[in-house]
């Protein structure tokens, strides 16, 4: 005889890019619960394999590339005896499909490929970035050049060796007709800095978009610039967001990131795609 | 009808599996044999007793013939398993005055925590347990005194086991006194990871010791790992221990629900029920302690006699944010200990019939500098108020570690005022491992050397021994010249102090 302890409910999942966020209702006190274990099922597969252990009811899967795919998941309590419960209700649930598989590119600056070492002063020359960009990043897409022209960080308020000021990044492209749907911004970075990623101000054109908000990296990719290889240290996150189409005209446009908070963030690359 | 199982006789007394699964006793008339053979080596986490009485203890094992086992169940099964005890007036157990069973569950990791009474003052007694086959290695423990003349005790805390061996153990031990404070970080929930935090010379972990332990079954193995050491496992058989707990049994720098990393409380919560049930599973504190989801009863009392009162404190579950502020910092509202808790402080200290006030904590009470928020600087009115509380009772004698360095001061009714009152002494006690072989002195010594009211700095690692009697409090501070490399450092008394209970200062020795 086997006391099985509760499955738990409400078990639910909430895509982005590249991760898979399952959320659910924790069982009651009443059971001591070792942990919860999840369970995942790949589309077109009826079975479940061990995606982690987590006391928290709450699970990031994490590494889902760029292109949405639907997965089954479950969860099963394991109480403080070793007994499992029955596995919860599953919940299907996708990542989120990147702007950068699913638009077509308008104009961008470095590979989205999880380095940043095609850019300005990567891997590690960030004490270099007041002498070599003393007005900040100016950057005209077809004329700019990312290894000389486009900063492999973008430093903010809370860094010293860039003044301790705040800094702004202009994006300069040119569109031969105004978008009959709206574009959107892809700006991934390959890490930040751990506790005080910041936030920095989106603008098109000069009219405020919103504030973007940075995940928290692991302050390593001022000196690295390598997000891919097995045991990298770096916390890469992705930024994804619509540019409404009435803010963009015919000819040059311009988008303006201004960071006034918190410390840097390094890019892995930056771009506006139109939707398909 | 065939004679009932032990399974079905459980069934057949009526008693829940809930009031079984606490391990402290067992249904009368249950069979002590188990319904199949205990693993050889079931007693390989070794014996323990904590918070004596005058007439009793707790007594502990862990049955885990296979420490190391990956789930936290240490090799154990399903099997609920009788696990006898004999406590006894000679070593040899030809006197045994007391013989009982607890039934050893999956549910705590089939350790066990009888609770023994109605034993007589003052005296010394041997235990050992018995599962099956099986048969465990002696301890000694030791009842508190009806009135008490003399008290001897060694304080210990922060054994970060990857950091070095525990030779602070080895000579608690061999002192065998009346009992051991243990002040807290009596885990850490770091990963060990060679080539990184690995100090320890001459062994290695597996990859699952590599990672932040998160689950019950990692808190559990993350215990077995340092209670594998002989040391740690023969201190604990020499005496009676009294364990509070600090910030790493849980999360570093963690403050009730509050995560220093993030995780939000709502989630920190669960993290914090599994690693408090890993504490009372693997150390000899009473059933009271026993957590109920998230929360646990730590902060308790005990008196040896009318010679010393003393006061376990819980400095961690209970303690506000640390400050956004100055203003914060300093507002009169601010605790450490949670309203209920001063509360039971203060009235313990003030219907305290004791000479001495023992009051033992995880974290530094003296006044040192204003940013280290983590200890009592960042809660400066509750200390204000704990410091006026033991004003008013028997000589105050704050134990405290956290810091992994031998300090000595005197306790000051206003830190800020040079000329108060001295109303008692602090031993706080260096780390048994954490920061592994240590210096004599480093940068933060004037930090603390800078204030008349401290004695002494000292930053490697070690114990404190102190002797309490009715007139005076001698205590020695020794520390270890090296614990990386191995476990035969030998042991120096650096500085001992005298504090008279009528004139509380510390007199170097």
């Amino acid at each position: 005889m086997t006391n099985r302890p509760p499955a738990i409910t409400q078990l639910r999942g909430t895509g982005d890019i590249g991760t898979l966020t399952l959320d659910w209702k924790p069982v009651s006190w009443a059971t001591v619960v070792d942990h919860y274990a999840v369970y995942v099922a790949e589309p077109g597969s009826t079975t479940y394999t061990l995606l982690g252990k987590t006391v928290y009811p709450h699970y990031v899967h994490r590494g889902l590339g760029f292109t949405g795919v639907t997965r089954s998941y479950r969860v099963v309590t394991v109480d403080a005896a070793g007994n499992r419960s029955k596995e919860s209700a599953p919940v299907a649930a996708a990542n989120k499909t990147s702007v950068t598989v699913s638009g077509q590119p308008i104009a961008r600056v470095g590979l989205y490929d999880g380095k940043g070492s095609e850019l300005a002063l990567s891997p590690k020359g960030y004490a270099d970035y007041p002498a070599r960009f003393p007005s900040d990043v100016d950057y005209t897409y077809g004329t700019s050049v990312p290894s000389a022209d486009w900063s492999y960080l973008l430093p903010g308020p809370s860094d010293k060796w860039a003044g301790s000021k705040n800094h702004t990044v202009r994006f300069r492209f040119d569109l031969a007709a105004v978008p009959e749907q709206d574009l959107d911004l892809a700006l991934w970075l390959i890490d930040s800095h751990a506790s005080i990623p910041g936030a920095a101000l989106l603008s098109v054109n000069g009219t405020e978009v919103g504030r973007l908000a940075f995940a928290n990296g692991a302050t390593k990719g001022s000196t690295i610039a390598d997000s891919t290889y097995p045991g990298s240290p770096l916390k890469p996150s992705y930024v994804e967001k619509p540019l409404p189409k009435a803010l963009f005209r015919t000819g040059q446009n311009v988008i303006e990131l201004f960071k006034d908070n918190g410390s840097w963030i390094a890019y892995d690359a930056f771009g506006v795609y139109a939707r398909r | 009808m065939p004679p009932p199982t032990r399974r079905t006789f459980l069934q057949l007394t009526g008693l829940s599996a809930a009031s079984i699964a606490i391990g402290v006793s067992a249904p009368a008339g249950a069979d002590a044999t188990p319904a199949r053979p205990v693993p050889s080596g079931a007693f390989a986490l070794g014996v323990a007793s904590g918070d004596p009485r005058t007439d009793g203890f707790v007594l502990w094992t862990r049955l885990a013939p296979t420490p190391l086992a990956t789930d936290g169940h240490g090799g154990m099964g399903r099997d609920q398993v009788p696990v006898q005890y004999e406590v006894a007036e000679d070593s040899t157990f030809k006197r045994v005055v007391r013989r009982g069973l607890a039934i050893a569950t999956p549910e705590l990791a089939h350790a066990v925590h009888p609770e023994v009474r109605g034993l007589k003052p003052d005296r010394e007694y041997f235990y050992r347990f018995r599962a099956g086959a099986e048969i465990s290695p002696v301890g000694r423990t030791k009842t508190l005194p009806l009135t008490g003349s003399q008290f001897t005790f060694a304080t210990a805390s922060c054994q970060a086991w990857y950091h070095g061996y525990f030779s602070a153990h080895r000579d608690i031990a061999r002192r065998s006194p009346d009992a051991v404070f243990f002040l807290g970080d009596y885990i850490y929930e770091y990963g060990i990871v060679a080539g990184d935090n690995l100090w320890r010379e001459g062994v290695s972990v597996g990859t699952e010791h590599g990672v932040e332990i998160e689950t019950l079954e990692q808190y559990r193995l993350r215990y077995s790992l340092f209670k594998t050491d002989p040391d740690l496992q023969a201190a604990h058989a020499a005496a009676p221990w009294f364990l509070v707990w600090d910030d790493h049994e849980v999360q570093n720098n963690y403050g009730a629900d509050n995560s220093l990393y993030g995780i939000p409380p709502e989630l920190f919560v669960h993290r914090r029920a599994v690693a408090y049930r890993a504490f009372y599973e693997n150390v000899p504190v009473a059933l009271d302690s026993l957590p109920h989801g998230p929360d646990g009863q730590l902060y308790r009392r005990y008196d040896v006699g009318s010679l010393a009162r003393l006061h376990l404190l819980d400095t961690r579950q209970y303690r506000d944010p640390l400050p956004v502020d100055e203003t914060d910092r300093v507002s009169e509202k601010r605790t450490i200990m949670g309203a209920q808790q001063e509360q039971w402080l203060y009235d313990g200290l003030r219907t305290s019939p004791a000479a001495w006030n023992v009051v033992a904590g995880g974290v530094v009470l003296t006044a040192i500098t204003d940013d280290r928020t983590e200890q009592w600087d960042g809660y400066p009115a509750n200390r204000r108020r704990v410091l006026e509380a033991m004003g008013q009772a028997g000589t105050a004698v704050m134990l405290t570690g956290d810091i992994h360095r031998h300090v000595a001061s005197e306790l000051k009714l206003d830190f800020a005022d040079p000329g108060s009152r001295t109303v008692g002494v602090e031993l706080v006690c260096s780390s048994v491992g954490s920061n592994g072989d240590g210096t004599d002195t480093d940068t933060y010594a004037q930090d603390w050397l800078q204030h008349p009211y401290v004695k002494l700095y000292n930053a490697r690692r070690g114990y404190v021994h102190s002797t309490l009697t009715r007139s005076e409090l001698t205590a020695e501070f020794v520390n270890f010249p090296y614990i990386q490399a191995d476990a035969n450092a030998e042991p120096r008394v650096i500085a001992s102090f005298r504090t008279s209970v009528d004139d509380p200062h510390l007199e170097a020795l």
